[in-house]
């Protein structure tokens, strides 16, 4: 499976934020923990209210969680 | 491993051996059918029993609706089914035009949507292993 080209920090989010659990994200997000495990480890890119309600859990901007790495301008991104 | 992937794991067991139990059931004809439906009782008996089971072991888990993940997962897993079914039922047609026999084409057709129904559920499985 090509890796996905969006990293997040969420990972490091939660335990700036007293520790939080995949759960308690999965919770507050309306999402399951599975769906929180797989967005930390790249496995899945969430759609953009998912990803806006991840950040809005955090207080933070949607750019200090989510980052693109692929390349831009080239149409779709290129498998490695 | 989440309470959907249980589930679709249940389902998927239990489709093959319901594909077995057609396979060593012979033709159907009017006893198959009712050795057919029999199984197809058991079959979906089993799928409560099980699936209810594990829902008392993750209650919330199991009242929760399905997110965009598993949503995606369900649409990509059908299609795969989808294509396989429309293979089968083109393969049950052949099977009419060459036997001449509507009980071939029909134990065919029965074949074709249970076991595109297990490919449903394991690509569903494996989309669930790999997180996407």
């Amino acid at each position: 499976v090509p890796p996905l080209p969006i990293t997040n920090t969420i990972r490091k989010l939660r335990f700036e934020h007293g520790e939080m659990t995949q759960q308690d994200l999965a919770e507050r997000v309306g999402v399951t923990r599975q769906t929180i495990n797989a967005i930390e480890l790249g496995k899945y890119s969430p759609s953009l209210e998912v990803a806006f309600r991840i950040s809005a859990v955090f207080g933070a901007r949607l750019e200090e969680v989510f980052s693109y790495e692929g390349a831009v301008g080239s149409g779709r991104p290129k498998s490695p | 491993m989440s309470f959907r992937e249980k589930c679709a794991w249940i389902s998927f067991v239990l489709t093959l051996l319901l594909v077995a139990g057609v396979a060593l059931g012979g033709h159907l004809g009017t006893a198959g059918l009712h050795y057919f439906l029999t199984l197809l009782i058991g079959f979906v008996l089993l799928q409560v029993v099980l699936r209810v089971i594990i829902a008392r072991q993750a209650p919330k888990e199991a009242r929760t609706p399905k997110d965009e993940r598993e949503q995606l997962i369900d649409l990509k897993a059908a299609r795969i089914g989808f294509y396989s079914l429309v293979a089968g039922v083109l393969l049950a047609m052949f099977a009419v035009h060459l036997h001449g026999n509507p009980w071939s084409g029909l134990h065919t057709m029965v074949f074709a949507v249970l076991i595109a129904w297990a490919i449903k559920l394991g690509a569903e499985i494996v989309y669930y292993r790999r997180g996407r």
